[in-house]
């Protein structure tokens, strides 16, 4: 423990250095911008800014990065709170409790709990990375594609928890949403799948143009569909503040998300996005109060930003303790390491002391710079809601083009997001919801690869996912689960969500 | 009314700036260089320099810009049909001769060819080395090969992706030692090390730099290298050649194109550009950093080394074939 004490003052002489203050602060502003902005997410600034840190020395660069991943979670929640367009694809579950509390006037409110739950978050994972990254790390290199697509599964389960509606249309949507994921290049055998001659469907549909096109156009597309714009909400200053009420609501959802971000940003893939997904499906199911998700919970709202951003520092921990990535964003920031000449592996916290601590005091550092820049800033977005629709709207399309297109400078990617906002506008008519479709888009790939490369691991033999212990621990939970919600649903027979759809039809004849 | 009348006058201004002075005068605007691949990866770790460096000697703005998209296949195809001036170069890797040849094994129509392509210079070539969890017990590349002929289809090994640079090496070996191992596509080739530090895997073809710390680590163990040199950070790994296995020859290179039909004038300043551009100390420097020794080749040589490569991916994608998935 002295030891840890002794190398953190190491990091905070380099984190409190002028010129690393600096950068990090820098980072910490253009992340909550590219977070604000729809569209623009953590990869797409932080590659975009990866050429302008290769003149800077490694910890300067590293720190800044890292600012611009934890910042952009911090930022992503504005929008979705203000105007149900999630920022970055991991609020894409802030968007309906959050944009829900906003039309009761409690915006601000949301905003506030979204900033201190990420500031809360960001800190007490920092020090589970600090503590725990080596022996961490080494848990999460045991999971394997067999692990890998246990745990998706268990995953998946979370969809049924998600929809404040039906059961059975929310799982058709996640269905459309898995189905959707299998657009692209086959991992295993090189076959385009759906592709039609589009070399750039190759990839399949980003995660940000499909979340940004069935949240924020299909809301555009509604809104102006809409008999009377709906009213503007004048966000008052005393309500700018979450009452007490609401910060109790808050507590346990922010510990929960901080747990469970940091646990599940360990593991590989898009895990700030998944991260957020199952804080939310988490929070419903041990909610006391569960049919008030979809319709303002506060909980709703703690959990996944608090989620989202614990799995930032969740990310680094192979990053820094190993030197492989965990995903797409890790990955850029290990060759911004590289450029430097600073090798990433397992020897990094032992040859560059100062580098590892610095950016661990740094992040310490930065939540604090994010918390300040944020709270004030509440009241500052909050007045966005002032200006009238028929201005404020076209506006927020423009930016959501130009922010899809700036991601891969894709027009198709411009395409598919207008698409996927017709679509979305249709099963909004047609009352269902859409974020399933979202997380199917997410766990599709990750699923098949995880699947499929299991099965070339052992040759085809299905055996493989009971003779790895962890994967068929997890694949028994699962099963539990599922005989669990069996049981209750043939016990009870309509579970609260079909009773809650049947009263919806009886108000609305 | 206003885009007409501009259409208007850049039609006039291209027929007045006739073509040949244009080229005299190249490049009197800036130099868009295409990197297939996101930031980050090899191939713009090795573009950036590359521009900063011929930025300096042509004294006129050499600007990176990332069109990733299907393994590259995007900002390839992008290069291919671009306006053959000399004002958009191609930054590639190996897998330019790979793409068009998996597209040929589906059926698909190409998304482009290598023929589209006119090379101007290899940058770097980085032989690619077989690496093996420290744990397991082959000491040699000896000990591997001849347990994958006892074991056929036994023993697995992670790539980056299917008919990928670090499959391919893999395909390679395998055929010219005549054994069959066990392929476990990843996304990517950080999955892929992840795969192989994870004891999910037994083997791993990798770009020498990336697995360098993890040998120095003792996780990994090297056997040997693709290359016709030994590695200069690795000299006591031998390479396949010296072991007798001469056609297991694999590099991940990086080299500049421009689109077919750059008139010839350009080509041979860029072609001068670039020779004084890799004697840049920056630029050394910069590739010390990423340990990727510079291989620069140019004119005939280039395209000797491109062709026999080319050649040799593509008997490799072939005779890999239709995958079946299992």
């Amino acid at each position: 423990m002295l030891d840890v004490l002794q190398n953190l003052a190491l990091g905070f002489s380099v984190a409190l250095s002028p010129p690393v203050l600096f950068y990090a602060f820098v980072g910490c502003v253009i992340g909550t911008l590219v977070g604000v902005l729809p569209g623009v997410g953590p990869l797409a600034g932080i590659s975009l800014l990866l050429p302008a840190t290769f003149g800077m020395d490694a910890t300067r660069a590293i720190v800044m990065l890292a600012g611009i991943y934890y910042g952009a979670m911090y930022g992503g929640s504005t929008t979705s709170i203000l105007m149900r367009i999630p920022g970055e694809a991991a609020s894409v579950m802030t968007c309906i409790d959050g944009y829900a509390m906003a039309r009761r006037g409690r915006a601000g409110a949301a905003l506030a709990i979204a900033a201190v739950g990420s500031y809360v978050a960001g800190t007490v994972s920092v020090v589970g990375l600090m503590v725990m990254a080596p022996p961490l790390a080494r848990v999460a290199l045991r999971f394997g594609p067999p692990e890998q697509l246990a745990l998706l599964l268990l995953g998946l389960l979370v969809l049924a928890y998600m929809s404040s509606g039906s059961m059975l249309k929310a799982l058709a949507m996640a269905a459309l949403g898995l189905l959707l994921g299998t657009i692209g290049i086959d991992q295993m055998t090189g076959y385009m799948r759906y592709v039609y001659g589009v070399v750039e469907l190759g990839d399949g549909l980003g995660v940000v143009p499909v979340a940004v096109g069935l949240f924020g156009v299909a809301e555009i597309l509604a809104t102006a569909g809409a008999p009377t714009p709906p009213a503007v909400i004048k966000p008052r200053l005393r309500e700018l503040l979450p009452s007490r009420d609401e910060w109790r609501q808050s507590t346990w959802p922010i510990a929960r998300g901080t747990v469970l971000g940091f646990l599940v940003g360990i593991l590989p893939g898009s895990a700030h996005i998944i991260a957020s997904f199952v804080s939310y499906a988490v929070e419903k199911r041990v909610s006391r109060r569960p049919q008030d998700f979809g319709h303002g919970a506060v909980a709703g709202v703690a959990g996944p930003e608090s989620a989202n951003n614990s799995a930032t520092s969740g990310a680094f921990v192979p990053m820094l303790a190993l030197g492989v990535p965990s995903g797409p964003i890790p990955a850029v920031m290990l060759a911004a390491l590289m450029v430097h000449g600073v090798a990433p592996g397992p020897l990094l916290v032992h040859n560059q002391p100062a580098l590892f601590w610095g950016f661990i005091a740094s992040m310490y550092v930065g939540n604090v710079m994010l918390l300040i820049l944020n709270l004030p800033l509440v009241g500052l977005f909050v007045n966005i809601l002032r200006v009238p629709y028929p201005y404020l709207y076209p506006a927020v399309l423009v930016f959501s083009i130009l922010g899809v297109y700036a991601v891969n400078g894709s027009v198709v990617d411009v395409w598919i997001m207008l698409i996927m906002g017709v679509l979305g506008y249709v099963l909004r008519k047609l009352d269902f919801e859409t974020a399933p479709i979202v997380l199917g888009v997410v766990l599709a790939p990750l699923i098949e690869l995880s699947l499929r490369q299991s099965l070339a691991m052992s040759d085809g033999r299905y055996a493989i996912f009971v003779e790895h212990r962890i994967a068929a621990a997890l694949l028994a939970a699962g099963l539990g689960l599922v005989l669990l919600n069996l049981y209750t649903f043939a016990r009870r027979g309509l579970d609260w969500r079909a009773r809650m759809a049947l009263a919806e039809k009886g108000d609305s004849p | 009314m206003k885009r007409r009348f501009s259409f208007v006058l850049a039609a006039v201004l291209v027929l007045i700036g006739a073509p040949a002075a244009a080229q005299d005068a190249y490049p009197t605007r800036p130099i868009t260089m295409v990197v297939p691949f996101p930031p980050g990866g090899v191939a713009d770790l090795t573009a950036r320099p590359v521009a900063a460096a011929m930025e300096k000697v042509l004294k006129n703005p050499v600007g990176v810009v990332n069109k990733q998209g299907a393994a590259g296949a995007v900002g390839m195809q992008s290069v291919a049909v671009a306006k053959p001036d000399g004002y958009t170069l191609l930054l590639a890797l190996s897998s330019i001769s790979i793409i068009p040849e998996a597209d040929r094994l589906f059926n698909r129509p190409p998304a482009f060819t290598v023929e589209q392509f006119a090379p101007i210079a290899l940058i770097s070539a980085d032989p690619t080395i077989l690496v093996v969890p420290a744990d397991k017990p082959w000491k040699t590349a000896k000990d591997f090969i001849e347990d994958a002929k006892k074991r056929p289809g036994q023993i697995s090994y992670s790539s980056s992706g299917i008919y990928g640079t670090l499959h391919m090496a893999m395909e390679l070996l395998s055929q010219a030692a005549g054994i069959k191992l066990r392929h476990v596509p990843h996304a990517g080739a950080g999955p892929a090390l992840t795969a192989i530090l994870g004891g999910h895997v037994d083997a791993l073809a990798s770009g020498p730099a990336v697995v360098l710390p993890h040998i120095k680590a003792g996780k990994l163990r090297a056997l040997a290298g693709w290359g016709d040199k030994r590695v200069a950070a690795l000299p006591e790994v031998p390479t396949f050649k010296e072991l007798g296995y001469p056609d297991a020859e694999f590099y991940i290179w990086a080299g500049v194109f421009a689109p077919k039909g750059t008139p010839e004038p350009v080509l041979a300043k860029l072609r001068a550009a670039l020779r004084e551009a890799v004697n840049d100390p920056e630029f050394k420097t910069s590739m010390e950093k990423l340990e990727t020794p510079v291989t620069f080749k140019q004119g005939e040589e280039f395209q000797r080394f491109f062709d026999a490569d080319a050649k040799r991916l593509a008997e490799g994608v072939r005779r890999v074939g239709r995958v079946e998935a299992k």
